[in-house]
């Protein structure tokens, strides 16, 4: 065959293929997968946490009653949007007691119900709007880290454009741009949060890269994304699972002053910020109407905070490096 | 004999941790005088660093815990001394030097506060006397430009520069006794010597007695008066320097100083390690705790502790066998084969 | 450090345009007619709809407008409020000192009780102070900034005063005044502490992981074989390590602060830049939140640029360059 004729490139190509495929499966051959030993490492260590389980029942217990709530909570305490008309005069403010254990609101609603109901929005928000910031950051930490120079110089300045602005602001400018309401509130949120997770990931990828194994990776010809995927990921993994995990209590509470300044969710939908707004007026009247949907906020941000920081102190060993 | 500077006798001090008790020194003892030196050798994880530390009570007393014998310095007990009493020793009559010199001196103080800091805390002297005097130790310690380098952040100095700075701060009271706690260690080897050599010297000066601690004989061979060996705890052999290089007793030493490189060995010439590792210091082996790795062992030293059984002299080793006739090194032993 | 100075401010720069182009973005992106923007529902001519068309240049391609709108800020123009008719910088630089208070009320509430609560905690680690503060941190943290602010009004507005019968309370609203009951600085106190109180628990714990990592340094040992008291190590060696990373701190949550004061100075009325923000909100007020976040963006950046400097003169490795290595 003459040099260079196109059956000699096809020979090339098709060599060039088989070669990195063989490296591949040998590089794979000779490495075990890191994930699996990492996660159950870790698992065995946040058992013993107990703030941690603590906390990680509490979620689950909210989001099966959140979830489940259309099956219990109407029939055992009566709608929490619509307002019964006739027995409005009698059942308003009334405190809490057998049949209302928060009692009801100025409108006669139960208070219960509508906490229940509020926690299926906030839990969604805290779920979805994280979700989507971790989608964007991992994209373009990932993309920043792994590429370097020029990508990286633009994506991180692009961060620091959006750290410039001081979160809660930003996402009242944003809501107060794009109007009220749920979607929005996810967008605002989702958006605002991937500089931080993109940054952490970055950084992640960064000390990961540099690392021997990575090198030797490369030496044996695993291709790029095989190094990315096998090994930069599981490694760089930790960091943002912990900051995902804070970041969720994060965004409930970001959620809960939108809703606060009647920016988030609309009312009649029962949503703890504006529920806390709405019983100011009642301070002296009906005190408790206030401390319930408070606590509810509270003790979801500090179920998520607790669980971030023993996840934490379960993944250190592998973070610290 | 009069009073012996430092006498350090039958020490033991064990941390209890959740994991079990660590018994990091475990019936240590020795002693020293003006103006000598003792070599303190062994791996790491011997107790070597430890012992100093208990001396000094540097070690947080839980979970560590003095088990027994005692450190008198001048004939006076340094364990049971008050807090305040000990502060005043330190850094003053016994001084210390630490083995990384990135990370031992305080980033944010300027050298030459750090120099003044014991000289005015100890000796009372004024912050402008202090100053001056720290110059003068850098001087000592052969920092060029002085003057201008006491003002200057421990950054501004390389490795070798900085355990030099160390140094001058560890002599600025002039001690009766510098504990050395592996100088050289992270340091290059041409360094090293340099380091050594400046520790020498200022020895010859200042006359106090060192304790230099570390896992290469070849830096105590040249220094030392007397030698300490180390393992697991426990001190497994102590003589003077010649004693134990020309005469070593203990199988462990004969293992350490068969593997050390020579330089007259040939090509094919091969290395001689000490087979195994070190034990955990929570699970001791029985007996003689070398027994495990040790190509002489017998039947009777995986039961009983050996007692340190005296060679000549002061010279004493703590194997069962130690200082038979007949019971010397094998080469056999080196290709890990059952030597006796 | 000129150069590391020099240094930060150049990387201010994209940054900087950055955010301008954002904001720009943002006012761009309000939905509705952008005259309209301008003046409101009030009738107008053609004559002067086409006028203000022209003058912000809407019907000019973006970059133009962009242009033009970096040019009026450069110039302190923020535009009308579309309510009262009066320039938003006015409006908003009226209000700002109430705010700065605010914030520097704040600010040394944190350095105090955050500083030593991590301090403390770090000493006595594993103590019963210990975790008194890891728990109230958690709890802080996980805490609305603005339900503190209500039950704070309710305990000491309200029920405080029902109690000694009208003895001894705090107001829980406005900033005082003439004629007002108490002076100008006790009607500071509640949204203070309120404002203070999550970056308090952050503080704390930065201090406190800042405090244990210092102490377990190698020079910590030195400093302690030196023959120093247990406090003059923790004093001089630990604790000005320890602080770098947390001045940082402070100084970059500065910004959150500014987010916070909008949900303080609304629950407690207090007159400040936060306050009027969200009252535009609420009128749809478009210009007056622009300009409102205009304002504290800015001052952020400056304040962070500061904090960036600072960081210079606290660590001398950066002040005086020229590390050498092993």
């Amino acid at each position: 065959m003459k040099k260079d004729s196109p059956q000699m490139q096809q020979e090339q190509d098709r060599k060039t293929a088989e070669a990195t495929a063989a490296a591949d499966t040998a590089y794979d051959a000779l490495s075990a997968s890191p994930s699996r030993t990492l996660l159950g490492d870790a698992w065995h260590r946040l058992r013993k946490n107990r703030l941690a389980i603590a906390a990680i029942i509490w979620i689950i217990i909210m989001v099966i009653a959140a979830i489940s709530a259309d099956l219990w909570v109407p029939q055992r305490f009566g709608d929490p949007i619509t307002i019964n008309t006739q027995t409005l005069t009698v059942d308003r403010l009334l405190p809490p007691q057998l049949a209302h254990p928060f009692g009801t609101d100025d409108l006669g609603r139960d208070v219960f119900a509508r906490v229940v109901y509020g926690a299926r929005f906030s839990l969604a928000v805290g779920l979805i709007a994280t979700a989507i910031s971790i989608v964007i950051g991992l994209v373009l930490g990932a993309l920043g880290g792994y590429y370097g120079g020029f990508t990286d110089t633009l994506i991180m300045r692009t961060a620091d454009v959006f750290f410039a602005f001081p979160y809660t602001l930003f996402a009242i400018a944003l809501v107060a741009i794009l109007g009220p309401g749920f979607i929005n509130v996810f967008i605002a949120i989702g958006v605002l949060g991937w500089p931080s997770i993109a940054r952490v990931f970055r950084s992640s990828i960064f000390s990961v890269k540099s690392q021997d194994y990575v090198q030797a990776a490369r030496a044996l010809g695993a291709s790029d994304v095989r190094i990315m995927s096998r090994h930069i990921m599981p490694n760089s993994v930790a960091p943002i699972i912990v900051y995902g995990t804070m970041s969720i209590g994060g965004a409930i509470l970001t959620e809960a002053a939108l809703s606060f300044l009647g920016m988030g969710i609309q009312p009649p939908t029962p949503s703890w910020g504006y529920m806390i707004n709405a019983s100011t007026k009642f301070m002296t009247t009906a005190p408790w109407l206030m401390l319930w949907p408070g606590f509810a906020i509270l003790t979801t941000v500090l179920a998520f905070v607790l669980l971030g920081d023993g996840l934490r102190d379960a993944l250190d060993v592998k973070m610290k490096d | 004999m009069a009073t012996d500077l430092l006498v350090v006798e039958d020490l033991k001090m064990y941390f209890h941790t959740r994991d079990g008790v660590v018994k990091a020194v475990d019936g240590v003892s020795y002693t020293l005088n003006k103006g000598e030196t003792i070599g303190v050798v062994g791996e790491s994880g011997s107790g070597k660093s430890v012992t100093a530390m208990t001396m000094m009570r540097l070690i947080p007393m839980p979970p560590g815990k003095v088990e027994g014998g005692d450190v008198r310095f001048n004939g006076e007990s340094l364990l049971t001394l008050s807090e305040d009493k000990m502060r005043a020793i330190r850094g003053n009559r016994i001084a210390m030097i630490f083995q990384d010199p990135m990370t031992s001196l305080n980033p944010v103080y300027r050298v030459g506060h750090q120099l003044a800091e014991p000289l005015m805390l100890h000796k009372k002297l004024s912050k402008s006397d202090a100053w001056n005097r720290a110059t003068e130790l850098l001087e000592m310690v052969g920092i060029p430009h002085p003057e201008s380098r006491v003002k200057d952040y421990p950054h501004q100095f390389s490795g070798g520069m900085r355990q030099r700075v160390m140094i001058a701060m560890a002599l600025a009271c002039d001690p009766d006794i510098l504990i050395a706690d592996e100088p050289t260690t992270a340091l290059d080897v041409t360094i090293q010597a340099q380091i050594l050599e400046l520790m020498q010297e200022l020895q010859q000066r200042t006359g106090s007695a060192i304790i230099m601690i570390t896992h290469d004989l070849g830096v105590v061979a040249d220094m030392a008066d007397r030698i300490l060996v180390m393992y697991a705890g426990k001190a497994i052999e102590y003589g003077t320097v010649d004693e134990v290089f020309y005469k070593p007793s203990h199988p462990y030493t004969w293992g350490l100083i068969d593997s050390l490189p020579r330089h007259d060995m040939t090509e094919k010439g091969e290395l001689c390690p000490i087979k195994g590792q070190p034990p955990s210091l929570i699970q001791v082996p029985n007996g003689c705790s070398f027994h495990p790795r040790c190509p002489y062992a017998k039947e009777r030293c995986r039961v009983e502790v050996p007692a340190s059984r005296p060679i000549e002299g002061s010279h004493v080793a703590a194997c069962h066998f130690a200082g038979d006739p007949g019971f010397t090194r094998n080469e056999m032993a080196c290709a890990g084969v059952n030597a006796q | 450090m000129l150069k590391y100075i020099g240094r930060r401010i150049l990387q201010m720069v994209p940054v900087f345009i950055g955010v301008t182009v954002l904001l720009f973005l943002m006012t761009a992106v309000v939905p509705g007619d952008p005259v309209k923007m301008i003046t409101g529902e009030r009738e107008i001519s053609p004559a002067v709809y086409n006028q203000i068309r022209a003058e912000y240049g809407f019907d000019k391609p973006l970059i133009v407008q962009y242009g033009m709108y970096v040019n009026r800020l450069a110039h302190g123009d923020l535009g009308q409020s579309l309510m009262r008719g009066r320039p938003v910088k006015d409006m908003l630089l009226d209000k700002f000192p109430y705010t700065m208070q605010l914030a520097l009320a704040a600010i040394i509430i944190e350095i105090i009780f955050g500083i030593g609560a991590g301090m403390i905690s770090a000493v006595k680690r594993y103590s019963f102070a210990d975790v008194l503060v890891t728990l109230s941190t958690s709890i802080l943290v996980s805490l609305p900034v603005f339900w503190l602010g209500t039950l704070f009004q309710m305990f000491f507005g309200i029920y405080l005063k029902d109690w000694t019968t009208d003895a001894f309370y705090l107001p829980m609203s406005g900033a005082g005044g003439p004629g007002a009951p108490f002076p100008h600085w006790v009607y500071l106190i509640l949204p203070a502490i309120t404002l203070a109180s999550v970056s308090t628990a952050y503080a704390a714990r930065i201090m406190r992981s800042q405090l244990l990592e210092v102490m377990s340094q190698d020079y910590i040992r030195t400093a302690t074989a030196k023959g120093l008291s247990a406090n003059a190590v923790l004093w001089r060696h630990a604790v000005k390590n320890a602080m770098i990373p947390v001045i940082t701190f402070i100084g970059i949550d500065f910004g959150a602060m500014m987010s916070g004061a909008i949900l303080t100075e609304t629950v407690f009325n207090w007159p400040g830049v936060g306050n009027e923000i969200y009252n535009a909100v609420v009128r749809r007020d478009w210009p007056v939140v622009m300009g409102g976040v205009v304002i504290i963006v800015v001052v952020v950046m400056i304040i962070n640029l500061l904090v960036d400097i600072s960081y210079a003169f606290f660590d001398p490795r950066i002040r005086y360059g020229g590390g050498e290595e092993a």
